[in-house]
C-alpha cells in the first residue's frame, strides 16, 4: 500500500522550488517527505500489530481465567431480584394459585466484624430473638462469621414470612433506635401457595425448585407465569465507591381459567365421599383405583371442573404420608420373589378366571392406571403386596446385579414413581377402554351417513357370533326385540355389533378419527397421553375388532378425548379445542391474550346432533341412565361399563357421559370410576349416582331452572342430602347404599334396565356351543329360564352358568355366591 | 508550451475525490453507533429510563459533524492558512476559559465549556495545533528547519498548548496527543531522523526509569496519583478493586470474548467496565465481537490512515500535505493510545477511540479534520 505512495514523490522532483518567487511561504513539499511518511506509516502499522498481538495474547493466555472471573463477578456483584410468578384464577377471579412475598435473611460477615465487632452482639441478639427459622444453628452462624471475615453475603434463613421478619426490617431501617444493627439485610423472594390446598391439584400442578412448574397449568404455562427477574448490581463510580443500581423485575402473567371453584369443590367433595364410602370395601385401599370427573361447557370447549382421586396438597406435594412406598430391604434382596405386575386384587377371582390377553399395550396401560390410585393407600399397611401394587418395580436379585442399583437408589426410584403416579392427571393422562359410552358415537356415524334411519329394530338373543368369537350381551337371556332408541337405552351390545357390521370398518374408523380418537386434543395442560398406538389400525382390523369397537372395547381413549368428542355430538357437531385458560393478563390487569373458543372441525350435522341428544335423553328417561337424573331436571347421557384387561378378572371401569339440561345443554359431564372397590364392579350405577350427586348441586348453583316435577321420594332424598351436606360427619348416603342392595328389584326402580351391559368375550373352543348367527338375526326366541332352587339364580340354558334372574347378568364362580 | 498549457488546463479540470476515505469513515461511524447502542443501552435504560439516550445524543452529534465535514470539504483549505494564528489563539483562549465560570466539571474533571453547547477545548486545540503547525512549516525555510533551533521553534506552540491542556484542564492524555501531533508534523517537515530517534529513545528511557522507580517504591502514590496508576498498571491484580478496577475489568472483557466473541449485545462486562461506552468501548467490542471484531476495527483504521497518507503524497503543496499529516498523526496517536490503555499496555489514562467512543466534541472535530483532508484531496491536481 505504502509503495504506491512511494512512487509519487518522484514526480515532485519536477516541481522543485521556484527560486524566483519572493513569497516566503513555501508551497512545495520536500523530497524526503515521501520516505518519511512511509517510515511513519510502517511504524504505526507495527504498533498496531503489536497491540493486536497483545489482544491475542490476552485471549489465549488468560481467556479461560477471565471468562470464569466474568461469570463469578456476575454472581458476586449482582443480585437477582426475583419476579413475581403470575397467579392462576378461576372464572370468577377466585385465586387458585398465588405468589407471596417472602424474605431471605442474609448476613455480611465483613460488616459484622468491623469496628471490633461493635455490630455483632446487637445484630445477632436481634436475629436470634426473632421467630426466624434459621438454616443453621446459632453456633454455626457465629462460627461462620468468625471464620469468614471477608464474606459479604450469606443466606442464613430462607423464605420467611413478613410477620416473622418485620421487626428486623424495622431495625435495619431505624438507625436512631438501632444504631448497632448492621451487616444484615433481607432479600425478597416469592413463594407459591395454593389457598385451596388440594383443590384441582392435578389440573393446577405445582412449582418446584427454581420457579419451575411441574404438571398441569403450572408446567404448561410455565414461561407465561414466570416473569423476568430483575437485577441489582454494584459498580464503581469515579470516586471508586461501590454504587448499587436496580433494574426491577417484570412480574409474570396471570392466568384466568374457565374453572369454577364452586363446581370444582362440589365435584371433588362427591368424589371424595364416594371413595371414602367404598374404602376397604372389597379389598384394601381406596374406594376406587381412580375416579375422574370432567365438567365442560359444550358450547365453548372450556373446562369448568376437572378432578380426580386420589389428591395431594399442592402446598406440600412431597408429603410422604400421601404415598406409600413399601419398599423393604427384603424385597430388594429378592427374598420374596414376586411378579411386579401382580395387582392388589381379591385373590380368589384372579386365579380362577384367566381371561384372554389380547393387547399387551392395553395391559400395561391398565396397570398404569392402577398404579395411579394405589399410591395413596394408608401408610400403616405393612403388607408387602400393597407396595408391589404401587407399580414399584421390585428388582429381583438378578436385576440388582445387572442394574448395579443400590438399595437406596432403588428405594428413591420407587418413591419417585409413586409420587409421579400421584401427581399426574388421571383425566388426561390415563388411557382405558371407554365401553358403552362409545355407543352414541357409533350411532352418530350411521345417522350422519344416512345408514341408520332410526326405524331399525334389532333382535338380541343374548349373544352374537362374530368371527371366531362368541360375544355375549350383558343380558345373556337376550334383550328381545329392540327399537333403534331401545338399543341405546338398554345398551344392547348385540344390537351395536350389528350396527358396527352395517357401518363397516372403513366408515367406523373414518368417524373415529373425526371424533379425534387416537389423536391428542391438545388441551392446555401438561401430560396428555398419546393414544395413537392404542386405537384400531384399519388395515389390521378384523370383524371381531369392529364388533367390540362398536361398543367401546378393544381400543383406548383418554377422558378428555371422550368428553370433547361428546360435546361435539350434542352441540350441533362443533368440535371445540378443549382448554382451561381463557385469558392471560399482565400484573397491571391488562389483557395480553384472550383465548376464544375455537372450532377445530365439524364432526356431525346439527340434525344428527339433535337426534343423538334425544337418544341420550331417552337413555336417562327410559333406560340404563335413570339413576343419573338429578331431581327436578332432565338430562341426557350414556352409561358405560368397560371390562378391563386381562379379561375375566371381573374388573370394570364404570362411567357416565352426559349433558344437562336436556333441552339446552349448558354443561357436559363425564364421570369415570376405575375399578370401584365393591364386590360387583360391573354396575354403571356407581358412576350415574355420582353424576347425579354432582349435578343435583351444580345445576341449581348455575341457576338452571327445574323443569321436572319432584316426586315425594326425590323430595325426601333432597332433604336428607341437605342435612347430610350440612353435617359432614354423617357419612351414610341413601343412594349409594341402595346400589349395593341386591334386593332392590322392585318395579319402581326397574333394576333390570338400569344395569349396564357388559361384554364378555370368549373363545368358542373354550366355551363351546356356537350358536347359529342366522337364527339370531331373524327372530327372538325367549329362553325358558330355570331357576336354581338353592341359590335363587337363573340358569343359562346354553352354558348352564348362573345368571341374575332380573338382569341376565352372569354371576361369578361358585365361591362368590351368597349363602 | 501550448501543449503544456493544455495539459495544465486538463489537470485543473480533473478533480479527485477520495471515496475510499469517506467510506471508511462512515463505516467506522456506523460500527461505532451500533457498538455504542449495544454497550450503553443497559446503562441508559437504568439511568435515563431510555435505552437510546446515548445513541440519540451521539447520532445528533455525528449528523451535525457530517454536515460540517461537507461544508469544510468544499472550502479551499488554503483559506485556513490565513486563519492559522486565530486558530491557535482561539484554542488557547478556550482552554483558559475553562478556569472561568463557563467551564464545568463532569465525571470528576473540569474539562468542559458551556457555550450554549458543551465543548471540550482540548478537541478544538487539536485542530488548532494542526492548522497552526502546518501554516508555520510553510513559513520557516527548509534550511532553518534543519537546525535544532528551527525544530524548537516549531515545537514550542504545541508544547505551550499541551502544557495548558495538561495543567488547566487536567487532561494529560489530550496534552500527550497534542504534543504528539506537533512532533510528528515537525518530523515530516524536517530532514533527518536522528532527533526523532532520540526523542523516542529518551521517552522510552524515562518511562523505563519511572517504572523501575515505581516498582522499587521510590516513587510512591503519595507523591502523585500518577505513580499509583503506574503501580496499578504493573500489578493490576493487587489493585483489582481500586485503581486497576477499570483496566482489569476491560481485560476480563477482552479475555472472556475470546477469538469469536460472545455476539453482539451479549456482553456481561458492560455492567462492570466503567466508561464502557467511552474510553473502554474497545474492550466491549473485543468481548462481543472477539478478536476478529478487534481486527476489523484496526484494519479500518489502517485503511483510513493509508488513504490519508496517499493524500499527503499526492498533495501538490506543502500546506495541504502538512494539514493531512497532522490529521493522520492525531488519529493514529489516539487510536494507538486507546488500544494500549484498553489492553493495559500503558498505564490507564482517559483516551477515547476516534469515531467510535461516545463524545460529541470528539466526533465533531474529528469529522472537521476529515473534511480538511478531503478538501486537500479535492484540490489536488494530478498530472497524468
Amino acid at each position: 500500500m505504502a509503495r504506491r505512495g512511494n512512487s509519487r514523490p518522484v514526480d515532485n522532483t519536477h516541481r522543485t522550488e521556484n527560486p524566483g518567487k519572493k513569497n516566503p511561504i513555501r508551497t512545495v513539499k520536500a523530497r524526503f517527505m515521501g520516505t518519511k511518511l512511509n517510515i511513519l506509516f510502517i511504524f504505526i502499522v507495527v504498533i498496531f500489530a503489536l497491540l493486536i498481538f497483545k489482544i491475542f495474547y490476552i485471549c489465549r493466555n488468560d481467556g479461560t481465567k477471565y471468562k470464569r472471573q466474568v461469570l463469578s463477578q456476575q454472581e458476586y456483584d449482582s443480585i437477582v431480584i426475583p419476579a413475581k410468578r403470575g397467579e392462576i384464577i378461576d372464572r370468577n377471579g377466585t385465586k387458585l394459585a398465588v405468589s407471596q412475598k417472602v424474605y431471605n435473611v442474609c448476613i455480611d460477615a465483613k460488616k459484622l466484624n468491623e469496628e471490633d465487632g461493635k455490630y455483632l452482639s446487637d445484630t445477632l441478639s436481634l436475629l436470634f430473638n426473632s421467630d426466624i427459622k434459621f438454616r443453621y444453628t446459632e453456633q454455626e452462624i457465629r462460627n461462620y462469621i468468625a471464620e469468614n471475615p471477608g464474606s459479604q453475603y450469606r443466606v442464613i434463613a430462607k423464605k420467611q414470612s413478613y410477620d416473622v421478619v418485620s421487626n428486623i426490617m424495622e431495625a435495619i431501617n431505624d438507625k436512631e433506635n438501632y444504631p448497632n444493627v448492621a451487616g444484615v439485610w433481607l432479600e425478597e423472594d416469592y413463594m407459591r401457595s395454593y389457598p385451596y390446598n388440594s383443590l384441582a391439584c392435578d389440573l393446577l400442578g405445582f412449582v418446584q425448585g427454581d420457579n419451575e412448574g411441574a404438571y398441569g397449568l403450572e408446567e404448561y404455562y410455565n414461561s407465561t407465569l414466570n416473569g423476568t427477574a430483575g437485577r441489582e448490581y454494584g459498580y464503581l463510580n469515579d470516586d471508586e465507591n461501590l454504587e448499587r443500581t436496580v433494574k426491577p423485575a417484570v412480574d409474570g402473567y396471570t392466568l384466568k381459567t374457565s374453572i369454577d371453584v364452586n363446581i370444582q369443590s362440589i365435584v371433588e367433595k362427591h368424589i371424595l365421599a364416594f371413595n371414602k364410602e367404598h374404602e376397604n370395601e372389597a379389598r384394601e385401599g381406596n374406594g376406587s383405583n381412580n375416579t375422574g370427573v370432567i365438567v365442560m361447557n359444550p358450547k365453548t370447549g372450556e373446562v369448568i371442573a376437572m378432578a380426580s382421586y386420589p389428591v395431594f396438597d399442592l402446598n406440600n406435594p412431597r408429603d410422604e404420608s400421601n404415598i406409600n412406598v413399601e419398599f423393604t430391604k427384603e424385597m430388594f434382596y429378592g427374598e420374596q420373589e414376586k411378579d411386579d405386575e401382580t395387582d392388589d386384587e381379591t385373590d380368589d377371582e384372579t386365579d380362577e378366571e384367566t381371561g384372554e390377553e389380547t393387547d399387551d399395550a392395553q395391559d400395561s396401560e391398565n396397570n398404569e392406571s392402577s398404579e395411579n390410585n394405589e399410591n395413596s393407600e394408608n401408610a400403616d399397611t405393612n403388607n408387602s403386596d400393597d407396595a408391589l401394587s404401587l407399580g414399584i418395580t421390585t428388582p429381583t436379585q438378578e436385576e440388582v446385579t445387572t442394574n448395579g442399583q443400590t438399595y437406596e437408589e432403588a428405594y428413591e426410584q420407587a418413591k419417585m414413581e409413586a409420587y409421579n403416579a400421584l401427581w399426574k392427571n388421571f383425566c388426561i393422562n390415563s388411557t382405558y377402554e371407554p365401553g358403552s359410552t362409545m355407543k352414541p358415537f357409533t350411532m352418530a356415524t350411521g345417522i350422519e351417513e344416512g345408514i341408520f334411519s332410526g326405524d331399525e329394530s334389532y333382535v338380541c338373543n343374548g349373544l352374537l357370533e362374530v368371527g371366531d368369537h362368541v360375544i355375549h350381551c350383558n343380558n345373556r337371556l337376550g334383550h328381545g326385540v329392540l327399537s333403534f332408541s331401545g338399543a341405546l337405552e338398554q345398551s344392547c351390545n348385540v344390537a351395536f355389533m350389528k350396527m358396527g357390521a352395517t357401518l363397516g370398518k372403513t366408515l367406523f374408523m373414518k368417524y373415529n378419527k373425526l371424533f379425534n380418537f387416537g389423536l391428542k386434543t391438545n388441551i392446555d395442560l401438561t401430560g396428555e397421553a398419546r393414544t395413537e398406538t392404542l386405537v384400531f389400525n384399519e388395515n389390521a382390523m378384523n370383524p371381531t375388532d369392529l364388533a367390540i369397537g362398536s361398543f367401546g372395547q378393544g381400543f383406548n381413549v383418554t377422558m378428555i378425548q371422550m368428553i370433547t368428542g361428546y360435546c361435539s355430538l350434542i352441540n350441533g357437531g362443533k368440535y371445540y379445542q378443549p382448554h382451561v385458560v381463557t385469558e392471560i393478563v399482565d400484573s397491571n390487569g391488562a389483557t395480553i391474550e384472550k383465548i376464544e373458543p375455537r372450532v377445530l372441525k365439524q364432526t356431525v350435522s346439527e340434525e344428527t346432533s339433535e337426534e343423538i341428544r334425544q337418544l341420550c335423553i331417552n337413555v336417562v328417561s327410559e333406560g340404563t341412565g335413570k339413576s343419573a337424573r338429578p331431581a327436578g331436571y332432565m338430562i341426557g347421557g350414556k352409561t358405560g361399563t368397560a371390562e378391563t384387561l386381562p379379561r375375566g378378572n371381573q374388573e370394570y371401569i364404570v362411567s357416565f357421559l352426559g349433558f344437562a339440561p336436556a333441552d339446552n345443554p349448558e354443561l357436559a359431564i363425564y364421570t369415570v370410576i376405575d375399578r370401584p372397590n365393591v364386590p360387583q364392579q360391573a354396575s354403571a350405577k356407581y358412576a350415574t349416582v355420582l353424576t347425579k350427586d354432582i349435578l343435583t348441586e351444580v345445576l341449581p348453583y348455575l341457576n338452571i331452572p327445574k323443569t321436572e316435577e319432584i316426586t315425594e321420594k326425590e323430595a325426601e332424598e333432597l332433604k336428607e342430602k341437605q342435612i347430610e351436606f350440612a353435617d359432614s360427619s354423617q357419612e351414610e348416603e341413601v343412594e349409594n347404599t341402595e346400589v349395593n342392595n341386591e334386593e332392590n328389584a322392585d318395579g319402581a326402580n326397574s333394576t333390570e334396565t338400569e344395569e349396564e351391559t357388559k361384554s364378555v368375550i370368549e373363545i368358542v373352543d373354550e366355551k363351546g356351543n356356537p350358536v347359529n348367527s342366522e337364527t339370531l338375526d331373524e327372530e327372538y326366541k325367549p329362553k325358558e329360564i330355570k331357576i336354581d332352587k338353592e341359590t335363587g339364580y337363573a340358569i343359562d340354558p346354553v352354558t348352564g352358568e348362573f345368571l341374575d334372574p332380573n338382569t341376565g347378568q352372569l354371576i361369578d364362580g361358585g365361591s362368590d355366591l351368597p349363602e | 508550451m501550448a501543449e503544456r498549457r493544455r495539459t495544465k488546463k486538463q489537470q485543473n479540470t480533473v478533480k479527485h475525490f477520495d471515496y475510499t476515505l469517506l467510506t471508511v469513515v462512515f463505516f467506522l461511524l456506523c460500527i461505532g453507533l451500533v457498538m455504542l447502542f449495544s454497550v450503553s443501552s443497559y446503562d441508559a435504560n437504568l439511568t435515563f429510563n431510555d435505552s437510546t439516550y446515548y445513541l440519540k445524543n451521539q447520532l445528533k452529534n455525528t449528523i451535525f459533524g457530517i454536515i460540517i465535514m461537507f461544508v469544510v470539504m468544499n472550502i479551499d483549505y488554503h483559506r485556513l492558512d490565513r486563519l492559522s494564528f486565530i486558530a491557535i489563539v482561539v484554542s488557547a483562549v478556550l482552554i483558559a476559559l475553562v478556569m472561568t465560570p463557563l467551564g464545568y466539571e463532569a465525571n470528576g474533571a473540569r474539562r468542559w465549556l458551556n457555550l450554549g453547547v458543551s465543548l471540550q477545548p482540548a478537541e478544538v486545540a487539536k485542530v488548532g495545533i494542526i492548522i497552526f503547525s502546518a501554516s508555520k512549516v510553510c513559513r520557516i525555510s527548509q534550511k532553518k528547519l534543519a537546525t535544532p533551533r528551527g525544530i524548537i521553534e516549531m515545537l514550542l506552540p504545541s508544547l505551550i498548548i499541551a502544557v495548558m491542556v495538561w495543567q488547566i484542564t487536567e487532561n494529560l492524555s489530550s496534552a500527550i496527543i497534542i504534543m504528539g501531533i506537533g512532533v510528528v508534523m515537525v518530523y515530516m517537515a524536517t530532514p533527518g531522523y536522528k532527533p526523532y530517534a532520540i526523542i523516542v529513545l529518551s521517552v522510552a528511557f524515562f518511562a523505563t526509569i519511572t517504572v523501575l522507580l515505581v516498582t522499587n517504591g521510590v516513587l510512591t502514590e503519595e507523591l502523585s496519583y500518577r505513580f499509583g496508576r503506574i503501580r496499578a498498571w504493573i500489578y493490576p491484580e493487587t489493585y483489582a478493586s481500586t485503581t486497576a478496577f477499570q483496566t482489569l475489568q476491560a481485560l476480563y472483557a477482552i479475555g472472556s470474548g475470546g477469538f469469536f466473541g460472545k455476539g453482539l449485545g451479549q456482553s456481561l462486562q458492560k455492567q462492570f467496565v466503567p466508561e464502557a461506552q467511552n474510553d473502554m468501548i474497545f474492550a466491549i467490542i473485543c468481548e462481543e465481537l472477539g478478536m476478529f471484531g478487534a481486527l476489523l476495527i484496526v484494519f479500518l483504521f489502517i485503511v483510513l490512515l493509508w488513504r490519508i497518507s496517499i493524500i499527503v503524497n499526492n498533495s501538490n503543496d506543502l500546506f495541504g500535505a502538512m494539514l493531512s499529516v497532522g490529521v493522520l498523526a492525531h488519529i493514529a496517536i489516539q487510536v494507538i493510545l486507546n488500544l494500549a490503555v484498553v489492553t493495559n499496555t500503558i498505564p490507564n489514562t482517559g483516551i477515547s477511540l476516534p469515531f467510535i467512543s461516545y463524545g460529541g466534541s470528539s466526533v465533531v472535530f474529528l469529522l472537521i479534520e476529515i473534511g480538511i483532508v478531503l478538501s486537500v484531496a479535492k484540490n489536488t491536481k494530478y498530472d497524468y
